[in-house]
This record gives structure tokens, C-alpha cells and sequence, in this order.
């Protein structure tokens, strides 16, 4: 149904902002702010403009606070703007339409959706009901999701005598069971080790490829972004700063590259090299002896982001 | 929306309460049976000593019979029409932002945490009342069955108005940390209105007729004194009439205050 629309997701102006008050140090403030306290607005998320086309997965980088949830919170209706509107698939996602609650997911990796009490199977046989599946076919894709996710033996377990992996496939199987058309997901490998970490990366991006929903994601794993998303968007202090391709954020910014090289009778050496001033290096380089041994390594994308939003946050 | 859709999630909300309750065993038998025996044993004990006290036949024009029985199923009729433990879990959602999985379902919170709360009650309430029944039946302490259907149904009815109270005090969490300690102002308050602390016929005739008509005495004073014999059917369809406005009431101030409660939540915690 979302290829009805040219944008999935669109934002003008969507900003949010809320107060709060200032609480000064010490037990004397703690006894004026009873009676008299100075509120302060705070805005986690300025004007936003976006277009996000069906079927396209993108992931959303910021720093912590940065305005990421935030901004999944408008775009699933969880919290209202203070400024401008968004429409995700036709709908405005504050009103809280059922019809558009049926078809977008919210996926808290830091938060369980599923019942702590009772077991995963009776937690999709209620969600089922709350989406108003057909009983039978909600069963047989629960089992076909835990066999991809290596997950049928824990489907009789309580959620709360799992571990954190397992409740974390658990919890992506009761978002997808319903076959969303737009995924948000929070943070979906947060605290995972690192092979539960590749299993819901590799399962989300195969789940991706044949059922093409859109996706935004947020993560601060950058493997899980630049394997899963073809688009960027970097927020930073409640505003975009980028909105591009990974490669083109990568073309875009000064790339650092490390080389390490010995030369005949010197010892080794490491220095780092702005990637547009590389070629001169060599040629400064061979020209200092016979080189024994070079080797170039690109700077990591995690590395890379992380110097953008430092720079960013310095400007900004 | 069809309603088949509705009563299947409904029911779906109401088994999942029974089936989360049932899960802590010794939890659920300490609070549906242990502390109402003690408690309600407390209370006869005192109507007890208070008769051999004042050297009275009657008090307020009633045996010691009648205030035992009294007691023994206002300790249980209270437990089953109060409702801390939702409203706590709907405060600390609000207040901590769990609630966040929630509101992305297609469904109602309203009806969400309505449906468990009836679940809830029904099942501990069903369990609970083993004991008076047992009592009652060996001890012939007056109590007249056949009103029995009648007084339970006011008592389940009186649980949508607690309810709608709570969802009203629940939404205060939007705009206040910590509104838990109206739950317990509200709980003290309720434990003298609805009669739970002693039977309203004790109280002064124009603060009694006050307390009548308002619909906390629904809570227990109605239904226990019916069974009990201490007031007719006439009392019992004003206790279904104040009831019903007072749904009226608080459903409506609940509705706005959940309005104006989700434009100012901002989701912290998730």
C-alpha cells in the first residue's frame, strides 16, 4: 500500500520543544524552587524537513540526546509537535489513527514491548488480537521467524527468563508479526554481544530485501548503519546536519588515512594523512630512502562520524 | 473497528491479567486470601470487644451478629472494589515512559488496563470470597443469599468507577512526577466513604444520607449492607444510580485530562 505514495515519511517544519524547569545547586534553591521555579524551554528538535521514499532504509546517527528519539517518537504519534506537521503514510501520526497504528512498528531496543510475565507465544497470540490477524497465520510467521532467527526453543519460556539476545529476537518477531510498512527502530542491537549483534543485523537485512518496507534506523553501532541503510541522516543538537549516502558522507568529508612505512635503516613509522594530500605524501616519501615495507588504512566510519558531529557540535 | 475485534482483544487483556497474576503463586494467595483473613479477623475481634465494652445488646439498632458479618465482608468486598495496583502501574508507565509500548498498538489504554483490572478481580475476588462464604455458612451469621447476585453485581458495576477515577488520577502523571501520593490520599478518603472503616448508619443521619448519595458507599457499605441486611433494594438501585454518574463523571474528566495529558507527554525513558 505505502508505494501509493511518492513519501512514505514527510516532515515540514517538524520541531518539538518542552519546558522545563531550572534547578539550581544546593539545599537553599532546592527550598526556593517549592514555590518558585524558572522554566526553561528546551528544544530537542528544530524545524525538520524530510522526504523519505518507500521501501528505503535509513539510518538516523546522532550523539546521545541529540534529537534521534525524538524524532521517531513524532513520526510513530507518540508525542505531538510543537511546530510544523508530519504525515507518515497519509496520516498524521499524533492522531493516532488505529489504521495507521496497524501499519508502522516502533521498535525500542533499550525497552521491552512484550509481556515480562508470560511466555513469547502468548505475548503474539494477544498481539494477534490487538492487530486483529488472522490467529492461524500470526502463529505459523511466528514460527517462521524464530526458525530464521534460531530462536523456537524459547517461544515457551517467560519473556523475563530470557536473556537479553533472546528477548531482543522475541521482540522483533511481535514487531514484525503484524508485516509493518514502516519500521522504526531504536537502537535494535543495543547491548547485544557481537554474534547476536550479526544475526539481527543479518535477519533485518534479509527481512528488508523481501518484504521492503521503510525503515529508519537508529543506532550507535555504525556497522549495523552502513550494513543496513543506503540512506544517512546525521542529527546533531536537534537539528540534520546530513541527509546523503554513506558514500557520499564519506566523499564529502576529509578523510584521514593512516600509513605506516619503513624505510631502509630507519625505523617504522605511523603518520596520518588527509586522504586529498596522500599523493603528495608518497612522493615525499620515496624520495627519502628505499621504502622497506607501506601500508594505507581508511579511517574507520564509525571514527569518521564521530570527528563530523565533534566538528558539528563545535560550530554549532 | 467490529466489535467481534474488540471483545476478542478485550478478552485477550482479561486473560492476560489472570495469567500474570496466577504466575506468582505465593503473591497472589498473600493478597487474595492471607491479608483479608487477618484483616477481616482483626475487625471482628473488635466488634467483639466493643459489644463486651459498652455491655450493649445492639448498637445503632443491630446485633453484634450484624456488625460481624459486616465486617467480614467489607474487609473482602473492599479488596475486591478497590484498585491501587493498576493505577501504580499506570502512574509509573506515565511517569517512566514504558507506556511508549503501548501507545504504537492500535488499542485503547483505557480499555487496555479496564479489561485486566476485571480480569484481575475476577479471579482474585472469585478465590477471595471462599472464605467469608465459609465462615458465613458455619456460623450462621446473617446474610441473605438470595441477594447475593444482586450485591456482587453492584460491586463489579463499582469497578468501573474506581477505575474511571484512576485513569483520571494515572493522567495527572502527564503533567506531575510522583502523583502516586494521590493514590494513597484518595485510598484513605474512600476508606471512610464508602464504608469499609465502619457502616455509614453510624454516622450522623444528614452525613449518612450525604455519604448515600454519593457513589464511593457503593464501594462497600451498599452491597455488604444489603447482603446484610441493614438496607433494601431501594438503596441498592441508588447505589447503581450515583454509580453511573459518577462513571459519567470521572470517564468525561478522565477523557480530557488524557487529551490534554498526551499533548504535553514528551516520552522520557524510551
Amino acid at each position: 500500500m505505502s508505494d501509493k505514495f511518492q513519501y512514505v515519511i514527510e516532515t515540514e517544519d517538524l520541531g518539538r520543544s518542552f519546558l522545563t524547569y531550572k534547578k539550581s545547586e544546593g539545599l537553599i534553591n532546592s527550598i526556593k524552587g517549592f514555590w518558585n521555579r524558572e522554566t526553561i524551554e528546551k528544544v530537542a528538535l528544530h524545524k525538520t524537513n524530510l522526504k523519505i521514499e518507500p521501501g528505503q532504509i535509513v539510518g538516523l546517527v546522532g550523539a546521545n540526546g541529540a534529537g534521534k528519539t525524538t524524532l521517531l517518537k513524532l513520526l510513530s504519534g507518540l508525542i505531538s509537535p510543537t511546530t510544523g506537521y508530519a504525515k507518515v503514510l497519509g496520516y498524521e501520526p499524533f492522531q493516532r489513527n488505529p489504521q495507521y497504528l496497524k501499519r508502522i512498528s516502533l521498535l525500542l531496543g533499550q525497552k521491552n514491548q512484550l509481556w515480562w510475565d508470560i511466555t513469547p507465544l502468548d505475548s503474539y497470540a494477544l498481539l494477534a488480537k490487538i492487530y486483529d490477524l488472522d490467529e492461524m497465520k500470526a502463529a505459523s510467521r511466528v514460527q517462521d521467524l524464530a526458525k530464521i532467527l534460531d530462536c523456537t526453543h524459547v517461544l515457551e519460556t517467560q519473556l523475563r527468563r530470557l536473556s537479553l539476545g533472546e528477548r531482543m529476537k522475541m521482540e522483533i518477531i511481535g514487531s514484525l508479526l503484524h508485516e509493518p510498512d514502516v519500521l522504526f527502530l531504536d537502537e535494535p542491537t543495543i547491548g547485544l554481544d557481537i554474534v547476536a549483534q550479526e544475526t539481527i543485523r543479518h535477519f533485518l537485512s534479509s527481512y528488508v530485501k523481501n518484504k521492503g518496507p521503510t525503515v529508519i534506523l537508529t543506532s550507535h553501532y555504525m556497522d549495523d548503519i552502513t550494513s543496513l541503510a543506503a540512506r544517512l541522516l546525521l542529527i546533531s543538537k536537534g537539528s540534520l546536519v546530513y541527509d546523503g549516502t554513506v558514500p557520499g558522507f564519506i566523499a564529502k568529508t576529509e578523510l584521514i588515512q593512516t600509513v605506516t612505512y619503513k624505510i631502509k635503516d630507519a625505523p617504522e613509522m605511523k603518520e596520518e594523512v588527509k586522504k586529498s594530500q596522500l599523493n603528495e605524501f608518497l612522493v615525499q616519501l620515496s624520495s627519502m630512502g628505499q621504502i622497506e615495507n607501506i601500508k594505507i588504512e581508511e579511517t574507520d566510519f564509525e571514527d569518521v562520524i564521530h570527528s563530523f558531529l565533534q566538528k558539528e557540535s563545535r560550530l554549532l | 473497528m467490529s466489535f467481534t475485534a474488540f471483545y476478542k482483544r478485550n478478552l485477550g487483556f482479561y486473560k492476560l491479567a489472570i495469567a500474570s497474576n496466577l504466575e506468582y503463586r505465593l503473591n497472589f494467595f498473600m493478597d487474595a486470601m492471607l491479608q483479608p483473613s487477618i484483616t477481616s479477623i482483626v475487625e471482628m475481634v473488635l466488634w467483639m470487644a466493643i459489644f463486651k465494652g459498652a455491655q450493649a445488646t445492639t448498637i445503632g439498632g443491630f446485633e453484634q451478629n450484624y456488625y460481624l458479618a459486616y465486617a467480614l465482608w467489607a474487609t473482602f468486598i473492599a479488596r475486591a472494589t478497590v484498585n491501587w495496583t493498576y493505577e501504580f502501574k499506570m502512574i509509573e508507565e506515565i511517569d517512566q515512559g514504558t507506556i511508549n509500548g503501548l501507545l504504537v498498538r492500535p488499542m485503547n489504554y483505557y480499555e487496555y488496563y479496564l479489561s485486566q483490572l476485571l480480569g484481575y478481580k475476577s479471579i482474585t475476588t472469585g478465590f477471595s470470597l471462599l472464605f467469608p462464604v465459609v465462615i458465613i455458612l458455619s456460623t450462621q451469621l446473617p446474610t441473605d443469599w438470595s441477594r447475593f447476585p444482586a450485591a456482587m453485581l453492584l460491586v463489579f458495576y463499582y469497578l468501573f468507577f474506581v477505575y474511571s477515577i484512576s485513569f483520571c488520577i494515572a493522567s495527572l502523571a502527564f503533567f506531575f512526577n510522583k502523583v502516586n501520593s494521590l493514590t494513597v490520599t484518595k485510598n484513605l478518603a474512600m476508606w471512610l466513604l464508602t464504608g469499609e472503616l465502619f457502616p455509614l448508619d453510624l454516622m450522623p443521619e444528614a452525613i449518612r444520607k450525604v455519604f448515600l448519595l454519593m457513589p464511593f458507599s457503593s464501594g462497600v457499605y451498599v452491597p455488604v449492607g444489603f447482603l446484610t441486611g441493614r438496607i433494601g433494594w431501594d438503596a441498592l438501585w441508588q447505589g447503581f444510580i450515583s454509580v453511573t454518574l459518577g462513571i459519567l463523571f470521572f470517564s468525561v474528566l478522565g477523557a480530557l485530562l488524557w487529551r490534554k495529558g498526551m499533548k504535553a507527554y514528551v516520552g522520557t525513558g524510551a
